[in-house]
């Protein structure tokens, strides 16, 4: 290797650039390293020249079309000296050759990230590297962390490497990218903190062998202690073993062989490389030549308390059996050692569950077997609580939906919607119920929810013409548009404050019963007391009605309560409000929602908030026929906030937009062209004429 | 990824192919009279079954046969015989090679060199491991150039045969080889023994071979290779299928025998620790899993689907365990792990099977919070472990928790 240490591979001041960037684990994970610590200067992928990796929180990557592309755009002081290479398999050789072609010298070591890359493609890079005076580490390294300098290239850490790596003077060298980020988590309960991590793939081939590693470890000087993680195949362990003992010194070494599981078994193992290819390649081999060179048999936990002292005369390090072991070992060597530990051992490690419901198999188990729930550290406490113990709606999973959906099929033969046949429902559902299906994911528990539902799609079909949605759609007619083009400007006229107040509602709703064990909100014996819950909105909303007022600004208004026209009486009633309520007297179904909307509109008068009863609108109907379909559902996080509160301005925009067809139609057969223009007579302006 | 070839692939394909020299050969099924004609004219044979097993497994279906009806007998009765537990494909007789003189002769990569690299033996026909290692001469290849007659000659003169016909024809005859192995992909390939006659002509005389199948020169093959009756079971194949089928995230299983744990580990080196772990306490698990390398939720949710409707029925606990992943996003791979364990219970009725999980990594509490209310769902008694509890004591926990409940 040309690196004299491990700095060499990777320090503070290194410029990066990633090949293939805009891919889908590339792009992922160099925004998560800009973020870390900048390195990133630019990145290249074909056919994507002009693109920019946007990194929020970050400074963002320019994307080149290619290498060459990429060199002559930087300012010499900006080129790359480092490169990460994400490209296809069958690309990867081309790819670097262009890169050491390219790059003037400047690139001084490539990190090959991709996997099933040909063994003879490795091969040929490693002559490559020979020659041309260049590092390769790879392929299929996960990449390696500087944490003194707080840098890294390739995903070591996942997305938060702060977390796992914190400074200190173990440097972990591994066959498999994971155990980097574990064992350092491991070693943190040791107080052992972390100089550099080294995944070097394990691959037939390992273009960084152990053998060149170990001596810049031990060159190295934050690094005291050297940790490995070792896996079946290759001669690496023993070339290295030889390599340090030419040395004249050596620090300790901790290691950890895995893969004897297998042997005598026709297993392969998760790496390309962890294949037996001869004596001493397999695991009980690689174990047997490290104890030799250690003088020592394998860690015993059970007395550990006598390692101190044995292996204060060796002081060349130990092998572990079980990784957690690494933990106990590692405090018996720095003990031995005279290495101080980095900062205050963080919690022993011992079994932590988060959830623990073992439900009446509990009765049967040794009580060892029952753990108890443990405090879980942050950030994840904080989420588990708002997205688990507690709270309403489910959270969601987030992935790329370009081809995709959960709401939609078709195999060719049947049109689904969730999984249900459009043809089933064509012949048994109503139009209510499918569009409930398509907007819930699931069926209507009750029949009388669809009808509820289809109630309040027909009040959602017009307040008249002189509204402003139904406006849109005539002048969408009397300018010669087709259908299409007025339902769009129906659908343009309606807003926050035009069909869309039963997304404030629904989210004052939510608001206001989540704090509630409110499970059913059909159940009138199992509803909350609504009169607290009342009392204490209508305080709340009189404070910031107050407020507002004191200060001469608007204030945020009840959403749905009150109408421009039902408003003339000292109790008001919006009728088409009143035709649900009594379709569910009728039916005998108990709202909690409509319920809390007539309390808070008599709570509203009553505490001098109004001066008279505003009627509970058709918006606040209509959410709350939603709320009572939607609640259990929310509870049971089968569906997400945002679902919910978005569904009463979509359930109004379904109704209103048939309406805005209806006078669209109207306005056609029987309009004159531009008669919705108003005649610059009646058109007033409000300005002074300047020339 | 590695597919491997015997010798009766390479004497029908690859001898002729690149002009390696080869002894004459027959396959079952064959006419008598061709065994008879051949038989007449190789003065004898050796009747071996077509199977992917090295000296020692095949020991004892290998024999040499002088007349015509042992032979025909021979070649039946050696095709229908399970050796090593395996059936043979088919199987074949070959010329028999008088010789003064047994070659081994291998090219591989090679973890010391990190390139090819020429092996040679003069004490070939027996298996490898056993001769000294100072009796075996081993030389780097570059990999760029290849091997040429000059260095095969002085591998061979290293190794103890002398210059002259014999070593300028195998040096000849092991640059073919090398060409072989360059123009198809190889990962490895032996050849042991040359068998060498009085005369000094050298026959390629059993062989073996790997290709290394992330190799584009393996994909251009040129010929189909021979499929082997294998010990796979529907699961292994099922998922080698379903793996093979896209490169978005591992789909890896390898059957271990157990019969306790079904294990979906994420991460090669997790996944080894874990199942080195559940061996060593007692756990039986029964396959090795790597389902990591962030797989989108279709793919974790077949992969998931295959595991359950193989194994789900006979497991008495279900572990769900990774390291902290860089990469997988945990809330795409739980929730179809999720899907896939409530189809599967819908199907075939719900296991009230304990189920422990341990994971750490890109959104964690979405995945633990959406499996939690699948489980719950089940009535499956489940233990939920984050990343700040080593998964090598959550695997020994798994251990003696299914040790407990299978006894009870």
């Amino acid at each position: 290797m040309i690196a004299r240490s491990l700095n060499g591979l990777l320090r503070k001041d290194d410029r990066v650039a990633v090949s293939n960037i805009t891919g889908r684990e590339a792009s992922k994970v160099s925004v998560v390293s800009q973020r870390y610590c900048g390195n990133i200067v630019a990145g290249w992928a074909l056919g994507k020249a002009g693109h920019v990796v946007e990194v929020p929180g970050g400074k963002n990557i320019p994307v080149y079309g290619q290498f060459e592309e990429m060199m002559a755009a930087l300012p010499e002081n900006r080129r790359p000296n480092k490169v990460i290479v994400y490209s296809p398999p069958d690309a990867v050789y081309g790819d670097i050759k262009e890169i050491i072609e390219n790059s003037q010298g400047c690139v001084k070591t490539v990190f090959v990230i991709t996997e099933h890359v040909s063994i003879e493609v490795t091969a040929k890079l490693r002559r490559l590297a020979d020659t041309e005076g260049v590092d390769i580490l790879g392929c299929n390294t996960l990449g390696v962390i500087n944490v003194h300098d707080q840098v890294r290239i390739g995903a070591v850490g996942g997305d938060a490497p702060a977390e796992t790596f914190r400074k200190g003077s173990a440097c972990v060298i591994s066959n498999s990218g994971n155990m980097v980020n574990t064992i350092a988590s491991y070693l943190q309960s040791a107080g052992l903190g972390i100089s550099h991590g080294v995944s070097t793939g394990k691959d037939v081939l390992v273009l960084s062998p152990l053998k060149e590693l170990l001596p810049l470890a031990m060159r190295d000087r934050c690094t005291k202690l050297i940790v490995l993680y070792v896996e079946p195949g290759g001669v690496y362990e023993q070339e290295a073993i030889d390599a340090i003992q030419k040395l004249d010194y050596c620090k300790p070494v901790l290691v950890y062989v895995a893969g004897e599981f297998a042997e005598g078994m026709d297993v392969s193992l998760g790496h390309a490389g962890a294949v037996v290819g001869g004596a001493g390649t397999s695991a009980s081999g690689k174990k047997k030549l490290f104890d030799e060179y250690f003088g020592l048999p394998p860690f015993d936990p059970e007395n550990a308390k006598k390692y101190p002292e044995l292996l204060a005369g060796h002081r060349r390090g130990i092998r572990v059996n079980a990784l957690h072991d690494l933990v106990p070992a590692a405090a018996a060597l720095m003990a031995a050692s005279g290495i101080k530990r980095d900062f205050i051992p963080l919690r022993p490690l011992a079994l932590r569950p988060w959830f623990v419901g073992l439900g009446g198999l509990a009765k049967d188990l040794p009580r060892d077997l029952v753990p108890y729930a443990a405090n879980i550290p942050e950030p994840y406490a904080r989420l588990v609580k708002q997205q688990v113990t507690s709270g309403v709606g489910r959270v969601p999973s987030r992935q790329s939906m370009r081809n995709t959906s959960h709401a939609s099929s078709n195999d060719g033969a049947t049109p689904r919607i969730y999984g249900h046949s459009l043809l089933t429902l064509m012949r048994g559902g109503s139009f209510a119920e499918a569009v409930l299906l398509y907007w819930l994911g699931q069926p209507v528990k009750h029949p009388f929810e669809a009808r509820l539902f289809e109630m309040s799609l027909i009040a959602s079909l017009t307040n008249g013409p002189g509204t402003i949605s139904a406006q849109g759609a005539k002048m969408s007619a009397s300018a010669g548009n087709d259908p299409n083009t007025a339902m769009m400007t129906t659908l343009g006229c309606m807003g926050s404050v035009h069909g869309g107040n039963g997304k404030k509602a629904a989210e004052m709703l939510i608001k206001v019963f989540a704090g509630t064990d409110l499970k059913d909100p059909y159940d009138r014996d199992g509803a909350p007391d609504l009169a607290p819950l009342v009392k204490k909105f209508v305080k709340t909303f009189k404070q910031r009605k107050a407020m507002a007022k004191e200060a001469g600004l608007e204030y945020q208004k009840v959403p749905c309560v009150g109408h421009p026209v039902f408003n003339t009486a000292a109790v008001n009633y919006d009728p088409r409000e009143r035709v649900i309520s009594q379709f569910l007297e009728d039916e005998g179904v108990y709202n909690v929602f409509l319920d809390f909307y007539h309390q808070l509109a008599r709570g509203l008068m009553a505490q001098g908030a109004t001066s008279k009863t505003h009627a509970v609108n058709v918006d606040a109907a209509l959410t709350c026929v939603l709320m009572g379909i939607v609640w259990p559902l929310l509870v049971d996080k089968k569906i997400t906030l945002e679902r919910a509160v978005d569904l009463p301005m979509i359930a109004f925009a379904l109704g209103r937009v048939a309406g805005g067809a209806g006078e669209y139609l109207d306005h056609r057969d029987s309009g004159t062209a531009m008669d919705m223009r108003v005649p610059v007579s009646e058109c007033r302006f409000l300005g002074r004429d300047l020339d | 990824m590695s597919a491997k070839i015997g010798e009766l692939t390479f004497l029908q394909e690859l001898a002729p192919r690149f002009k390696i020299p080869a002894p004459d050969f027959v396959v079952e099924p064959v006419p008598q009279s061709v065994v008879k004609r051949k038989l007449a004219d190789w003065g004898g044979g050796i009747v071996k079954p077509d199977i992917l097993a090295g000296k020692r497994g095949k020991a004892g279906t290998v024999r040499e046969v002088s007349d015509c009806h042992t032979a025909m007998s021979l070649l039946k009765t050696v095709a229908a015989t399970i050796v090593s537990g395996s059936q043979p494909r088919t199987a074949y007789m070959v010329q028999t090679v008088p010789a003064e003189l047994e070659i081994f002769t291998a090219i591989t990569y090679n973890s010391a060199f990190l390139g090819p690299s020429l092996t040679v033996c003069i004490h070939g026909g027996m298996d490898i491991e056993s001769v000294p290692e100072s009796d075996k001469v081993t030389v780097p290849l570059n990999v760029f150039r290849g091997l040429n007659a000059y260095q095969a000659s002085e591998a061979l003169k290293k190794a103890g045969l002398e210059e002259g016909r014999l070593n300028s024809n195998l040096a000849l005859s092991l640059v073919k080889l090398w060409d072989m192995f360059s123009a198809t992909g190889m990962q490895s390939c032996e050849i042991n023994p040359w068998r060498v006659t009085r005369s000094g002509d050298v026959y390629a005389c059993d062989f073996k071979a790997t290709f290394d199948e992330n190799n584009v020169k393996f994909r251009g093959l040129g010929f189909s290779l021979p499929e082997y009756p294998t010990q796979t079971s529907a699961f292994e194949e099922d998922m080698a299928a379903w793996s093979a089928a896209s490169h978005q995230g591992q789909a890896h299983v390898a059957e271990l025998g157990g019969k306790l744990i079904l294990p979906m580990l994420f991460g090669g080196g997790a996944s080894t620790i874990v199942i080195e772990t559940l061996a060593q306490a007692g756990g039986d698990p029964m396959f090795l899993s790597d389902f990591g390398g962030n797989p989108p939720y279709e793919r974790m949710k077949k992969t998931a689907e295959i595991c359950f409707r193989h194994k789900l029925a006979e497991a008495s606990l279900l572990l769900i365990l990774g390291g902290k992943a860089n990469n997988t996003q945990i809330d795409i791979t739980f929730a179809a792990i999720a899907d896939a364990l409530q189809e599967w219970s819908d199907t075939h009725g719900a296991r009230r099977i304990p189920v422990v999980v341990g994971r750490g990594g890109p959104g964690l509490v979405q995945g633990f919070a959406r499996l939690k209310k699948t489980l719950e769902n089940l009535d499956m008694p489940y233990v939920f472990f984050g990343p700040d509890t080593p998964i090598t004591l959550v695997a020994a926990y798994a251990a003696r928790l299914v040790k407990h409940t299978h006894k009870s």
